[in-house]
């Protein structure tokens, strides 16, 4: 006996079947040794996982989604940080109207985002997809750091960076010194979801892809284009890559403080 | 993990610098780079507001706007999509809500199981999740091969490339920015109001009934409106299991600015779709507004 009941756990078990399933699959149609997309697969073999590397645009566009998305992580932090700073440890005015102002971009559909980004860039001149997609994704993804960073600063009392500054530390070192190894898991959450939300951009980026595309974008005109499992091969990595990201931030911070 | 909460309300008890440090300019000097981000994006918006308001040779006007809202083909891509959205969101709530109670009340193995899937799924590109379900319900999937193995059919059933195929992959994909919501409102919940409830001769439906669903009404909202959101601003869902039989607003304003060419339309379709968006939340503020003053 439970404390939930026969029903919720029913349901549950129909939602679990619902999500975990169609990864099962994927994951199997993968080793497939013909073209077939059979699950179970029909004999094994790992040439699927040879033609990911055999096709250029599977290598090229995860180099660059990976570049993108370290390159969003680690600007989203250091300009997500100095927000939060603001917003957690001084009054000043303005302060509801800067908050919302960060959150904003969460509100627009991606569509809309990527028309305006599509629009704004050509009009000034900028038809690099690295820039664009650079700054799409810094605004893509600064609303999620800003608000994991400003709960971890109103957790974390300010009281012993100042026993710092006042032992003689200057603001800057008191906290880079004290307060940020205290809020690292913060800082781990936050990084995690601005690399994921880079990573995983679809629907606004296709708008920007002058001179690059990235790894979702090649793999849905992989998907339209084409029936073999190769898309299941890339898939079975992405998956890989994801749960080992996921069991990382478990052991390291803890799922509670990912997910808030 | 409320995605629409506000980014700032630091508890004001703590985490504040005491002395005249919480004054003067050093708080707009730390918020320089974030105000460029943030002008960027509201730049794009009032660029692509500003070329929606153009006719074909450039001169101010709303012909875009007529367009779109005058032609019953274009119109129909906003239509779809509120009604595919309003019908996919309840069912989401239907599967999400359990999960989230059994989340909440479950012993805590099963309940690092159930975050870590969702966690996982979260993390999942969607393109990657919606071709999943090509080969779970297509028609060369799992399901119909199933069926046709047990003799139950004699062709493959179509579940997708139609509408019914969206609205499955739009309740189904959405699911943890459902769960989560209601999720961290049912943790925090007193168990001590559920048992005080039995205590008093409430059955568990009961219970459930009058005390833990009426508490947690705002998880629910929080939910209901990022899924809703979700499924009326799709993109990857209507264009992988619809395969173009089924196309969707947003596929509508990438096929008129990177296919058809036409900037100054794609660009009067997404206003309107922000303007519906932005009418939407703020009606459901109103509702949430006047219920929390009845509450009073």
């Amino acid at each position: 006996m439970n404390r939930a009941g026969w029903l919720p756990w029913t349901i549950t078990g129909f939602t679990v079947l619902c999500m975990v399933v169609p990864m099962i699959v994927i994951i199997g149609t993968s080793f497939n040794s013909g073209s077939e997309m059979a699950f179970p697969p029909v004999g094994f073999s790992l040439n699927w996982y040879a033609n990911i590397f055999q096709r250029e645009q599977f290598p090229r566009s995860f180099q660059f989604s990976l570049l993108l998305a370290v390159f969003s992580t680690l600007v989203s932090l250091t300009v997500g940080m100095l927000c939060a700073v603001a917003l957690s440890r001084y009054r000043f005015f303005g302060k509801n109207a800067v908050a919302a102002a960060i959150n904003s971009p969460l509100i627009v559909p991606q569509v809309v985002l990527g028309m305006g980004f599509l629009v704004l860039l050509a009009q000034i001149g900028i038809v690099s997809s690295l820039i664009g997609l650079a700054l799409l994704h810094l605004v893509l993804t600064l609303p999620y750091t800003v608000r994991v960073l400003v709960a971890s600063l109103a957790r974390f009392p300010a009281s012993l960076e100042e026993a710092a500054v006042i032992h003689g530390a200057n603001r800057f070192v008191a906290f880079v010194r004290v307060t940020m190894p205290c809020i690292k898991p913060g800082i781990v959450s936050a990084a995690i979801f601005a690399f994921v939300t880079s990573f995983d951009n679809f629907t606004a980026s296709q708008f920007l892809t002058w001179d690059r595309t990235t790894l979702p974008i090649e793999i849905y005109a992989y998907a339209t284009l084409e029936t073999d499992p190769t898309v299941c091969a890339i898939s079975t990595l992405l998956i890989i890559m994801t749960t080992g990201i996921v069991v990382l931030a478990e052991r390291w911070i803890g799922l509670e403080t990912v997910t808030g | 993990m409320s995605l629409v909460a506000s980014a700032g309300g630091a508890d004001r008890r703590t985490g504040r610098w005491r002395g005249g440090a919480g004054r003067g300019a050093t708080p707009y000097l730390l918020l320089v780079p974030g105000a460029l981000v943030v002008a960027t994006f509201l730049g794009s918006l009032v660029v692509a507001g500003s070329i929606s308001l153009r006719d074909a040779n450039g001169a101010l006007s709303l012909v875009q706007y007529k367009r779109f809202f005058t032609d019953p083909f274009y119109l129909d891509f906003l239509w779809r999509s509120l009604r595919i959205a309003v019908y996919s969101t309840p069912i989401t709530l239907l599967l999400g809500y359990p999960y989230a109670y059994v989340m909440a009340r479950s012993a805590p193995p099963a309940r690092l199981a159930l975050t870590l899937i969702l966690v996982i799924q979260l993390f999942t590109s969607d393109v990657v999740r919606a071709y999943a379900l090509i080969l779970v319900f297509g028609n060369n999937g799992i399901v119909n091969r199933a069926l046709l193995g047990l003799g139950l059919i004699d062709r493959p059933i179509p579940l997708l490339f139609h509408e019914a195929g969206v609205a499955l992959g739009l309740i189904l994909v959405p699911l943890p920015f459902m769960i989560f919501p209601i999720y961290s409102v049912l943790k925090n919940i007193e168990s001590n109001l559920e048992t005080a409830a039995a205590s008093l001769g409430a059955n568990r439906s009961r219970t459930f009934l009058y005390v833990t669903l009426p508490l947690s009404l705002p998880g629910i909202l929080a939910g209901v409106v990022l899924v809703f959101l979700f499924d009326l601003t799709a993109y990857v869902i209507p264009g992988m299991l619809g395969g173009g039989y089924f196309n969707m607003i947003a596929n509508a304003v990438f096929e008129q600015a990177m296919a058809v060419l036409d900037k100054r339309f794609a660009a009067a379709i997404s206003m309107s779709l922000l303007l519906v968006t932005l009418a939407l939340l703020y009606l459901i503020h109103a509702i949430g507004a006047r219920s929390r003053r009845a509450e009073r």
